[in-house]
Parts: C-alpha cells; sequence; structure tokens
C-alpha cells in the first residue's frame, strides 16, 4: 500500500474547500457525534440556524440513508462502508456530498428517482413530499418511506446531482450531491 | 393506564406521556434511526387514551430538527388526534418553538395545514 501522503491530503482538502469528511464504517453512534460536532462547528461560524439546520438534516439524511440501505441490501466489510464530505463552494454555499456501493439496479433506479425530482419546482416538490407521507408504511420497513430524497431535495439551492460509476464485480458507487 | 417516560438523548426527544393529565409532553431534537421502536409506544398510549378516557388530550411540543422517519411517527400521532377531533374528542397541539428557529416553524406548519382541530405554534424568545 502507497504511503498516506497528510501534506497532499491536506493541500486537497484546502483546495476544495473540504471542511469534514469521513470514508469507513459508520455507525449509529458515529453519526450523531460527528453530526454534533458539525452543528457546533457552524454555530461557532455565525451561521443562522436555518443554516445550521438545514447542513445537519442533509447530514443526518443522507448517512442514515445509507445505513439502511447496506442493511436492507447485507453488504458487508468494504461494501458497507460511507464517504461522507461537508465542504463550502467557492460562493460560501454548505456542500454534502455522500456516496457509497450500490447494486447497479438500485443505483439506475436513484439516478431516475432524482432525475424526477429535478423537474419539480418548490410547489412540486411540496406536494410530492406530502404524497409520499400519505404512502401506507410497510410495518417492516425502517425507513421514512422514501420521503428522505424528497426532503435532500427540498432543502438543497440547487437540484440534486448524483453520479454512479460501475464497478468491477458487479456492484456501482453511487454518490449524491448536495449543495444548501 | 401507566405514565410513559422516555429520557431524551442526543437523537431521542425527551417524551412523558401523563394519564392524569391528559397530556404528552416532547421536547428536544428527533433523529433516532428507527422512529417507529421509539414512537410506537407513544401511539399505543395515546390511542389507549381516546379509547378509554373523554378528557380532553393536549399534545405539548418542543421539538427542534426531526428526521424524515420521526415525522412519519408524528403524522401517525396526528392523524390519531384528527380521528378523536372528527368523532367530538377534545384534541388540541400545542408546538413551541425558540423565534429564530424559523425551521421549526416551517415544520410544525407544514403538519398544521393537514389538520382541523386546535394546532398553536408559538414561538418565544
Amino acid at each position: 500500500m502507497e504511503q498516506v501522503d497528510v501534506l497532499s491530503l491536506r493541500a486537497a482538502f484546502i483546495q476544495q474547500g473540504i471542511m469534514l469528511c469521513f470514508n469507513g464504517p459508520f455507525s449509529a453512534m458515529l453519526i450523531e457525534e460527528i453530526g454534533q460536532a458539525l452543528r457546533k462547528h457552524m454555530q461557532g461560524l455565525q451561521e443562522s440556524q436555518s443554516a445550521v439546520t438545514d447542513v445537519f438534516s442533509v447530514y443526518i439524511e443522507l448517512t442514515q440513508n445509507i445505513r439502511h440501505y447496506t442493511a436492507l441490501r447485507a453488504l458487508e466489510g468494504a461494501d458497507a462502508h460511507a464517504t461522507l464530505i461537508v465542504s463550502r463552494s467557492d460562493d460560501g454555499r454548505y456542500v454534502v456530498s455522500a456516496g457509497n456501493v450500490v447494486l447497479p439496479a438500485d443505483g439506475d433506479a436513484l439516478v431516475e428517482r432524482i432525475a424526477a425530482l429535478a423537474r419539480l419546482d418548490k410547489a412540486g416538490l411540496k406536494a410530492e413530499y406530502k404524497n409520499q407521507l400519505r404512502q401506507p408504511r410497510d410495518p417492516s420497513a425502517k425507513t421514512g418511506a422514501g420521503l428522505g430524497l424528497i426532503d435532500l431535495a427540498r432543502r438543497a439551492h440547487e437540484p440534486l446531482q448524483c453520479s454512479l460509476t460501475a464497478r468491477e464485480g458487479g456492484l456501482a458507487f453511487f454518490s449524491l450531491r448536495v449543495v444548501i | 393506564m401507566q405514565d410513559l417516560i422516555v429520557e431524551g438523548s442526543g437523537s431521542n426527544p425527551a417524551i412523558r406521556a401523563d394519564w392524569e393529565a391528559g397530556c404528552v409532553e416532547m421536547k428536544g431534537d428527533s433523529y433516532p434511526e428507527n422512529a417507529f421502536e421509539l414512537y410506537q409506544p407513544v401511539i399505543d398510549w395515546i390511542e389507549s387514551f381516546l379509547a378509554r378516557e373523554s378528557r380532553p388530550l393536549r399534545l405539548q411540543l418542543q421539538l427542534l430538527y426531526l428526521n424524515t422517519s420521526s415525522i412519519r411517527a408524528m403524522m401517525d400521532m396526528l392523524d390519531l388526534l384528527q380521528g378523536a377531533h372528527d368523532g367530538g374528542h377534545a384534541v388540541g397541539v400545542e408546538w413551541r418553538y425558540e423565534r429564530e428557529n424559523e425551521r421549526v416553524a416551517e415544520l410544525a406548519e407544514e403538519f398544521r395545514e393537514d389538520y382541523t382541530f386546535p394546532f398553536d405554534i408559538l414561538a418565544h424568545d
């Protein structure tokens, strides 16, 4: 394995405005701890309560979605790892990006769903949200019944962007970028 | 029926359901991974209160951030209140929030627009 080059990683973080990043296995506890750290950091920057809530909420939905998904598909080891990056764009917006390994068919469905959400305006997203909220709940399902993506789209300042990259071994890597 | 008390933690709100007072209080953030595990006992408690008592039931909320699965669980609780209200049972929600935390007001407002029972959203400083 190549030696870890801390200096060049640091330079890349700075250049891309990365405030926080994580790569590895996420536990519920870790999600909570990192989330609290993110909140405190933003409060220290004197951000408005709304900005802090939006970034925190996007972070929570993204990471919990990944946890639910990897459990649902029984992914293990490195395939269950998540990559999470919080950064600031050149114009000062917060950007939360996350990625994880998915089955290609699930990835395709996500890409399609995100494209459909991107076509909706604020009112359309709200209607879709209320509609999804009223869908019958599968008693064994742990998730917010597909509400997560719509919630992300509603909090985002611009349409969600995603990418899907095929990997060797029949799996794919999905990543999602939310500009707040 | 017993009172129901759930200690708050980082991702769980503090919950207190008081049978004698006819009141359910929830306070704090709510983003557990499995919101129904947390809220099912509260949903059951509300259901039995409404079935056995004719006294009013109040929900006093000081909830801050709710993840989407908590929102779904909250809707189930409010649906129970709506059903009771439609049957003539006095129910009401009071949701208090810090004035500068406008996301909380927006969240409460989105709930309120789906219901017809008394639902107050109160800002404090």
